[in-house]
């Protein structure tokens, strides 16, 4: 017995929270007359809006003048789809309607061949209308796309030199696409513009064809420039225009390429007296660019009196020495007289028609002769004496 | 100081004024005229004279300059009338020669007595000496010959000093070689040692005259001395060895016949004298030298002494004029003898050619 009251008690406890339900249940039933909402809103072709469990989506415009639309609206998990051509201004009822817990749904206005606008009557407990992309919208379309690509041929850029811009238009879509145009950006004052310029490419691109246009231009001006992006603008089969642009570029340019000769001298030791010296000179271009009629001239017949060039020649003459370049020589040099003496070389070059100038200095030192006369030193008083004893016997001689 | 000129003329003379230049140059070595210097005791002019320039050649210790060549001459081959005559024509280019080195107090004349040259200029250039320089005291030196050396020296001995006896001069000095020729058996060594005395002591002569001495003697004291007697003498010399430095004994020492260059005894036949002595001050005992001199004066007569304080053992020099020169007779004896043992020869081998020469009178020659 004690059980059975157990039993009764347990399955009352589960029982309370289907209570309400059950009330509720007994008073949808009862009560038809339920608060609704009306809402607007736009919709574009594939767009469809979710209001409850309900989706409404404009499938196509089918006539702006006749005000004739196509729309598809079905429920969340139920069978209920409804395909249907609706007209401007008319309400449509759905699944029985707004009053019976369906839609009501009316066109008002049809922008264009993509856009309506629409208002829909339901239960406002659906809360808003949410838009979204149906998966018709999402599938490929049959549309072109291009894709631009700019591409200079140099990074390091100087001023004066010549850069070579490759724009690269590619048809990555799947239809053609037609009155292609590439427009670069207003000629840029950093540059002189050589050929090529403005860049042309075909006027229709089949999917998968690609054009290249090639300009050239200078550098002019040192300095940062971003070269703006190339926009293709193109057109498909319905005559919608769309556009492309490549990455925009920043490029540094630097100043001007000039040669830098140095004169790197490695004098002699200090020269004995009557000695020879051996003077290395090598002529360096540190700069960027070659250096043309290299002369190089020194002072020592003005300075070396008493130093003579006995071999070689310490004036040279290079028609070019190219950037990173060096030309060695040597040049034997003989001291008659003591002394030091500063020597100047000069090397005078030509680069882009100016004449430039280096100058570098050295020293020669010629021993003094001080270590020889010594060995006649001893001979002195041998002289004296032999003086005095030669005297002596011319006085006695007769 | 004293102005000294000493001339060599001739062989003889021209080597005896070598050997005073070499004394002055202070060594026997024959190297030292290069590297030593001449030392005078007053300003010495030397010049020697001949008429033959090998003579002047052979002169070790003389300056080129003080050697003169008479030219046009090469010796006189001990004619002494060719010599007078040479002198004659070159006199003034020699005079000029002496005159050139200055004034003088004194000259000594150096020659031999026999030679051709020293022997006939000698007389000459002392009588043209007086007659230049008025005050000056002029000492012909003179050598005369081994006897044996011939005829014809002897007589050019006997007639050079009659020719310079009769010439002013202020005292002749004697030399004889035949008294030293004991002195070396070898002729030149012989000349060699003959000549380093007389120049050794004409030189300590001059020194003592020119020097500041203790007991005073002068040029003055010296021409009385050789005025005296016949107005010749001779210099005597004694050196004191390390053993003997009594003064006493040098000083007798100095006028014995083996310290003499000529043979003379003082005692018997001096007729003035000068006794110098030189030495280290140690040695010079004042009292000594004039007892010692004193003891001289009352055998000679006038002895004037003089005392030269000098570093060294004492040497004393002795000059003395003689009274009587019996040696000098006896040369001119052997000279007579000589010039007529020389004529009677002559006319022998004249009388001897004539002879030969009769044997071709009255012929020609025939070819
Ligand atoms: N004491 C000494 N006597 C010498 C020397 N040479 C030569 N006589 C002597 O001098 C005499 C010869 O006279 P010289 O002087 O040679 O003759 P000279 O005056 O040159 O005259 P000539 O030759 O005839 O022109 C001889 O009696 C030699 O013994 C010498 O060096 N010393
Ligand atoms: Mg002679």
């Amino acid at each position: 017995m004690r059980r059975i009251y157990l039993v009764l008690i347990a399955i009352m406890l589960l029982a309370i929270p289907f209570a309400p339900m059950v009330a509720a249940a007994s008073e949808a039933d009862e009560e038809v007359e339920e608060e609704t909402t009306i809402r607007d809103f736009s919709l574009r072709v594939d767009e469809g809006v979710r209001i409850g469990d309900y989706r409404v989506e404009l499938i196509s415009v089918i006539s702006r003048v006749d005000g004739l639309i196509e729309v598809k609206v079905w429920k969340r998990v139920s069978t209920f789809e409804d395909w249907r051509v609706m007209e401007i201004l008319r309400d449509a009822n759905f699944d029985e309607g707004a009053d019976r817990g369906g839609l009501t749904i009316t066109v008002i206005e049809i922008f264009d061949e993509d856009t309506v606008r629409m208002r829909a009557k339901y239960r406002s407990s659906y809360g808003y209308p949410q838009k979204y992309i149906t998966e018709r919208g999402m599938a490929p379309k049959n549309l072109p796309e291009l894709e631009v690509t700019t591409a200079l041929d140099r990074k390091d850029v100087s001023v004066g030199d010549e850069v070579k811009v490759t724009i690269t238009v590619n048809n990555i879509g799947n239809a053609t696409a037609r009155d292609v145009a590439v427009q670069d950006s207003p000629p840029l004052p950093a540059f002189r513009y050589v050929a090529g310029y403005p860049p042309k490419i075909k006027n229709s691109l089949e999917p998968g064809e690609s054009d290249v246009a090639v300009y050239s231009m200078v550098a002019a001006t040192e300095g940062d420039v971003t070269i703006p992006a190339t926009v293709a603008r193109y057109a498909d089969s319905k005559s919608r225009v769309s556009s492309a642009s490549s990455q925009p570029q920043s490029v540094t340019i630097k100043p001007k390429r000039k040669p830098d000769l140095v004169l790197l001298v490695e004098p002699p030791q200090p020269i004995s007296y009557g000695g020879r010296g051996t003077v290395n000179v090598t002529v360096k271009n540190q700069g960027d660019a070659s250096a043309y009629m290299v002369e190089v001239k020194s002072n020592l017949k003005s300075v070396g009196d008493g130093l003579e060039v006995v071999e070689g020649n310490l004036d040279r003459s290079f028609l070019e020495i190219p950037a990173g370049g060096s030309e060695s020589y040597s040049t034997t040099i003989e001291g008659s007289r003591s002394g030091s003496r500063i020597i100047d070389l000069l090397a005078t070059f030509q680069a882009d028609g100016a004449i430039l100038q280096k100058e570098t200095t050295f020293e020669v030192m010629v021993l003094e002769r001080e270590l020889r006369f010594l060995y006649f030193l001893p001979i002195v008083p041998v002289l004296i004496l032999a003086a005095w004893l030669f005297r002596r016997y011319k006085e006695y001689k007769y | 100081m004293l102005n000294v000129l000493m001339l060599g003329i001739g062989q003889c003379g021209n080597r005896i004024l070598d050997a005073v230049n070499r004394e002055a140059f202070g060594g026997s070595s024959r190297l030292s005229k290069y590297y030593s210097r001449q030392k005078f005791p007053s300003r010495v002019e030397t010049l020697a004279i001949n008429t033959a320039i090998n003579d002047l050649k052979e002169l070790r210790f003389t300056a080129a300059k003080d050697r003169l060549h008479v030219p046009n001459l090469h010796g006189v081959g001990a004619n002494r009338g060719i010599g007078k005559q040479g002198f004659w024509e070159n006199r003034e280019m020699i005079m000029e020669e002496i005159e050139r080195r200055g004034d003088f107090d004194i000259a000594f004349v150096m020659t031999s007595a026999s030679g051709g040259t020293g022997s006939s200029f000698t007389p000459l250039v002392v009588h043209e000496l007086k007659e230049r320089y008025k005050k000056i005291t002029v000492i012909p030196v003179m050598v005369l010959p081994f006897r044996e050396e011939g005829s014809i020296y002897l007589q050019n001995a006997a007639f050079s000093m009659r020719d310079i006896m009769e010439v002013e001069s202020d005292g002749i000095i004697l030399v004889d070689n035949q008294y030293l020729k004991r002195l070396s058996g070898d002729i030149k060594t012989a000349y060699d040692r003959i000549n380093e005395m007389v120049a050794e002591r004409l030189l300590f002569l001059i020194e003592s005259l020119d020097s500041e001495m203790l007991s005073v003697t002068d040029l003055g004291d010296f021409k009385t001395v050789m005025r005296g007697g016949l107005g010749m003498g001779t210099l005597g010399f004694y050196e004191s060895d390390k053993k003997t430095t009594s003064l006493t004994s040098a000083i007798e020492g100095s006028i014995k016949p083996t310290g003499l260059l000529y043979p003379a005894d003082v005692y018997e036949d001096a007729a003035r004298a000068m006794i110098i002595i030189q030495g280290s001050k140690e040695y010079l005992e004042v009292d000594e030298i004039t007892k010692a001199v004193e003891k001289l004066s009352t055998k000679i007569g006038q002895v004037f002494k003089g005392i030269v304080i000098k570093k060294g053992r004492p040497k004393v020099l002795s000059v003395f004029t003689l009274s009587q020169v019996p040696d000098l007779e006896m040369l001119y004896a052997q000279a007579a003898q000589a010039i007529q043992d020389e004529k009677s020869k002559k006319t022998r081998a004249k009388k001897q050619l004539d002879d030969a020469f009769a044997y071709i009178e009255d012929l020609e020659e025939v070819y």
